[in-house]
């Protein structure tokens, strides 16, 4: 039979509607050829039925996934370069004993200049980013800065043939310290004996400016020497050197996934605050460590924390208090009893019987050393590693611990318990009735006070379990609720990657309704509005997103005020706007770029433009004072507008076609001059929280990486641009998207390699001719009329700014302040030009809009001057609606599956 | 590796047939890269798309600039249709096989596995099957079939890649779709009767 007949039939059959009239065409098609007719009915029956597999995609959400989760497991492993048997330097393969997110480790044998077996580890084949490799340097440096004998020793570090680091160390032959002990049958004494060495490794390590980040059970091996067991830290695969700039919130939370368990996480290393890392972070982790030593369980469940999802798991860390380690060890059958089954959960229950009838119960002291270890807010917990160590050392001689605010009473008790013996035989001796009265009083307030407190942590026990169980429900039906949107905008992101608009649209509504209390999908759908340029709608989730809650100090933010603005939403306005400055009221250093461009969008009598051009001015020459301290107040007596503030020729852009980074950084030279550094001064008085801040901020203002890591490796980045779309990199989430998702690994890199302490400063990298130009609005706002036109004449002449010309409708606005009305008119006339290019550039593409915030920045400025000059709203550009209505269709269209 | 890839996409532009063959190992081991890669990287619940997968690896191997201008990404996605087909199969045969040699054989899955269901085993085998005979009758509706389905690409795309029109297209689908299910119902017919 001819294909193309059956074919054709079948396809002409197709369209016929009815059963009747199909099988009428085929009798008069087909002809005599039975065969020919059946099968085209098969193919019509065949068309019909609806379990054709072809029309499920290819494979199930989520059916890609690592079978081999466990760093550790026997599973084989992937395919790689490194065999068995190969060398790597004068190294042998002999062994792999573990994987990481990027690492192999093997065990090796050494043969020059001493026969031994060592540890190697080296990066994996083909993931060798410029990132990568930066984390794989600052390891090995970390390293090989550390000398003690609960440190796993570095040997030797290299470079292999293929260009992959590699060091190698002491190979630990040992059990997490957790495991060894519950093996073990270690007493209460040798178990801390055995962690406050684990205490002053770590306290070692920190001396010498190294974090380890990654503290667990796993990475504190014990061996036996001889018959004392002796603790090991190993692998600091994530350390850094304190005062590296090692992270940025992007690639942390691209890392998040490599760093494994977040069981031992901190609060503020699960919050994505990367930068603000420190010692107090290994504090933490020693605290959960030793909370599983005592109870054998971790303070949060690893399960609940493994499923839950990554905000979900942030939330728990950061604000679920555990129970206190002898609490737990009450409740600790009742509570894993449901949860038998799963081998390790059995394994925990085992244990934890076994613990709690070893103690019946832990010394409230500990539970006191525990929790000030894992204090969520770091101040409060232990200053030291060695502080930690020293308080375990006084409990086990019974001394006071000062884990808990000494009462009189308390260190009382603690000496009377150390001396229990001298007390008593100096009663019986001396005789005496006062003192007898008053040993026994004492003794008798001692008793009473136990048992009240007994009878207290009782009922507290009863009534948190009875709250605990109506949280854990609502807990439980969220997570699961937010499980499912996460899997939805995950499907969504994917989507819109691939530009099926409708389908992403849907996946984020569907997730809008499934958790409308979490601001996050509603800012995930505010931003595929806000490329499908749909103005009203993205303003609509994203005031939602701010009613919620949304924190609004990140990146993502930067635009949202113009588009409220622009959609004259003012009460969202006015709000974000509130919210922003409310910090800054008695910390003026809080002042940043981005803040001061949401601020200057529209007039308010409300605000103090005034403050903020001086900070602009302030921060706009900043650059060149790097640390400067003065006395004075926010502004000098001078002020910034002496004739010697004057933009000088200086600060004009070299001739090169492409901005280089000194065209960017330096700022004008000028003399300095005596009241300079005191103006500036308080501006960089605090660079701890306020750099990362305004960091994360230049993520989304289109500086890429490698621009803060001019020293680093990361080479060009070759998507992005200074100017580019980079709206969305600040944006975090886990597996991190980078530009628009389509970056190549490592084009970020260049913030790993940033060089020492000496790099960091409060001041945001933004291009000189933006910086300019939000000075000039700001003093615009604040009635300077004449100084905001010299900004916007220097910003709008930089050639290398494509939105150069967002700066005549400022403008035109000043001109007609200052009652120039020929001139103002003219600027008007060049905005309207500038509004036109902007909008026949326009295009429904919703990927096509480069800064989408200065898109809408353009229209607001156009309006108000528009407005002001001729007492007249300016049209509503017919281009525009035509892009927003096929936006519309775009979203539909591709809603609609294709059959 | 970029240029690589682009030259042999410059290479099969030009008509060298040969060209194809050393295209396909190269997406076929970017995949599996990729695929392995994102796994292990993103093991908290996030989910991998075979179209992600392949739009990635598109931008990896082909570049940022010549992504815009290139027109033989047909070539490309054929290709990447190709090896995300093998992938998967290789995948469900080997879980097949796990299944069958139950404890005692244990098959040795690899790290960048697809967690298929059993269900899907099945389907997708019975389906690869169906797919190989519609190649011998049609080797073009097959391409589309691939195209369609291992790659997720819309009946626009894929018309747009096979130079055709997206009414030809959907016929065309219309048509490759009924023909699969026949035969893979014509063949469990014969294997239950």
């Amino acid at each position: 039979m001819s294909q193309s007949a059956e074919k054709s039939i079948f396809l002409t059959a197709l369209e016929l509607e009815g059963v009747e009239a199909r099988e009428h065409y085929l009798h008069s098609a087909c002809g005599e050829d039975a065969s020919l007719r059946d099968s085209v009915r098969a193919l019509l029956l065949a068309h019909d039925q609806t379990l054709n597999p072809l029309d499920e995609p290819v494979v199930k959400e989520g059916a890609f996934k690592l079978e081999s989760l466990d760093a550790t497991s026997e599973a084989s492993p992937a395919e790689s370069a490194d065999e068995i048997g190969d060398t790597i330097g004068s190294y042998r393969l002999m062994e792999r004993i573990g994987e990481g997110g990027f690492g192999l480790v093997y065990a090796a044998f050494q043969e020059q200049p001493v026969r031994r077996k060592v540890a190697l580890k080296v990066i994996k084949p083909g993931t060798g980013s410029a990132e990568v490799l930066a984390r794989f340097a600052a390891e090995r440096q970390a390293i090989a800065m550390m000398d003690h004998p609960n440190i796993a020793q570095v040997f030797d570090a290299g470079v292999t043939a293929d260009a992959r680091p590699y060091f190698v160390m002491e190979l630990v032959r040992g059990v997490p310290i957790t495991e060894f002990c519950q093996r073990s049958g270690l007493s209460l004494q040798q178990k801390l004996d055995l962690f406050a060495d684990v205490c002053g490794a770590v306290h070692h390590a920190h001396q010498k400016g190294v974090i380890h980040r990654d503290l667990k059970p796993s990475n504190v091996l014990v061996t036996l020497h001889d018959t004392k067991p002796v603790a090991k830290v190993i692998d600091f695969g994530v350390a850094k050197a304190m005062g590296q700039n090692l992270t940025d919130q992007t690639v942390y939370t691209r890392l998040y996934s490599m760093i494994g368990t977040p069981l031992y996480m901190s609060p503020e290393q699960a919050s994505m605050s990367g930068l603000d890392i420190d010692t107090r972070s290994d504090i933490y982790s020693l605290g959960v460590m030793l909370y599983e030593l005592l109870t054998g369980t971790t303070p949060f469940d690893r399960k609940r924390l493994d499923t839950a999802g990554y905000d979900e798991m942030r939330r728990i860390i950061q604000e679920e208090d555990p129970p206190k380690p002898s609490v737990r060890l009450t409740t600790i059958d009742k509570r894993r009893m449901p949860t038998l089954g799963d081998h390790e959960s059995k394994s925990h229950v085992v244990e934890a019987e076994r613990a709690s009838r070893r103690q019946h119960s832990i010394p409230s002291d500990l539970d006191w050393i525990v929790m000030k270890a894992m204090e969520k807010d770091r101040v409060r917990r232990y200053e030291s590693a060695a502080g930690m160590a020293a308080d375990l050392r006084r409990f086990m001689s019974q001394e006071p611990i000062e884990a808990r605010p000494p009462s009189p009473t308390y260190r009382l008790a603690k000496f009377a318990r150390r001396h229990r013996l001298v007390i008593a035989t100096a009663v019986l001796m001396t005789l005496t009735l006062l003192i007898g009265s008053v040993a026994s009083l004492y003794q008798a307030s001692v008793a009473i006070n136990e048992r009240n407190k007994k009878e207290d942590a009782l009922q507290d026990a009863i009534k948190s379990k009875n709250e605990a169980t109506v949280a854990r429900l609502e807990v439980e039906q969220f997570t699961g609720r937010l499980k499912d949107a996460n899997a939805l905008i995950g499907a969504a992101r994917n989507d819109e990657e691939a530009e099926r608009w409708g389908a992403a649209f849907d996946g984020y509504s569907q997730a809008v309704e499934l958790v409308p209390n979490y601001y996050l999908v509603w800012v995930q759908r505010a931003k595929l509005m806000i490329d499908l340029k749909l103005w009203d709608d993205a303003a609509s989730d994203y005031s939602n997103a701010i009613q919620l809650g949304a924190p609004l100090d990140g990146p993502q933010w930067q635009g949202i005020p113009a588009l409220f603005a622009w959609t004259q939403r003012w009460d969202d306005l006015a709000a974000i706007r509130s919210t922003v400055l409310k910090p800054t009221l008695d910390d003026p250093d809080a002042i940043t770029w981005s803040l001061i461009r949401s601020c200057v969008v529209t007039a308010d009598e409300q605000i103090d433009f005034g403050r903020l051009a001086n900070r602009a001015e302030a921060l706009l020459i900043a650059p060149n004072v790097r640390g400067g301290r003065g006395p004075g107040g926010p502004s000098g007596p001078g002020g910034p507008s002496g004739p010697g503030d004057r933009l000088g020729p200086g600060d004009r852009l070299g001739p090169g076609g492409i901005y280089s980074q000194d065209a960017f950084d330096r700022a004008p030279p000028r003399p300095p001059r005596s009241e300079q550094p005191e103006s500036i001064g308080p501006g960089l008085t605090d660079q701890g929280p306020k750099t990362e801040r305004e960091r994360s901020a230049n993520a989304g203002l289109g500086i890429p990486g490698n621009e803060l890591g001019r020293d680093g490796l990361g080479g060009r980045p070759e998507s992005g641009g200074r100017f580019g779309r980079n709206d969305r990199g600040g944006f975090s989430t886990p597996g991190g998207r980078g530009p628009g998702g389509r970056g190549r690994p490592g084009s970020r890199g260049g913030l790993i390699g940033r060089g020492g302490p000496g790099e960091r400063s409060g001041i945001e990298f933004l291009p000189m001719a933006i910086k300019r130009y939000v000075t000039g609005w700001a003093q615009l706002r604040a009635g300077n009329f004449e100084r905001a036109i010299e900004h916007f004449q220097l910003a709008g002449q930089d050639r290398q700014w494509p939105d150069a010309d967002l700066v005549h409708g400022l403008v035109a606005i000043a001109q007609h302040k200052l009652g120039h009305e020929e001139l103002a008119l003219e600027s008007l006339g060049r905005a309207d030009q500038a509004i036109d290019r902007a909008m026949s550039q326009l295009e429904p593409d919703p990927k096509s809009l480069r800064l989408w915030f200065d898109f809408v920045e353009r229209l607001l400025v156009h309006r108000e001057a528009t407005q002001l000059i001729t007492g007249s709203l300016p049209r509503v550009d017919a281009r525009m609606i035509a892009v927003q209505q096929d936006s519309r269709a775009l979203l539909e269209a591709a809603a609609s599956p294709p059959f | 590796m970029t240029s690589n890839v682009t030259q042999i996409l410059s290479a099969i532009e030009a008509g060298d047939r040969q060209a194809a063959n050393q295209l396909l190992p190269l997406v076929y081991d970017e995949l599996r890269r990729l695929a392995s890669q994102k796994m292990t990287q993103e093991k908290a619940g996030l989910t991998l798309q075979p179209t992600a997968l392949v739009h990635e690896a598109f931008l990896r191997l082909v570049g940022e600039q010549d992504q815009r201008k290139w027109d033989g990404r047909g070539h490309f996605f054929a290709a990447a249709a190709e090896a995300m087909r093998r992938i998967l199969i290789d995948s469900a045969r080997r879980r097949n096989a796990e299944k069958r040699g139950g404890g005692m054989l244990r098959c040795e899955l690899k790290d960048d596995d697809v967690a298929l269901e059993a269900v899907d085993c099945e389907t997708l085998l019975s389906l690869d099957e169906a797919l190989t005979k519609l190649a011998q009758e049609d080797a073009d509706l097959a391409k589309l079939v691939e195209l369609r389905y291992f790659t997720g690409l819309t009946i626009e795309e894929t018309a747009e890649i096979l130079g055709v029109s997206s009414r030809t297209t959907k016929r065309n689908w219309a048509y490759a779709r009924a023909w699969l299910k026949r035969a893979i119902d014509s063949r469990s017919d014969e294997s239950e009767n």
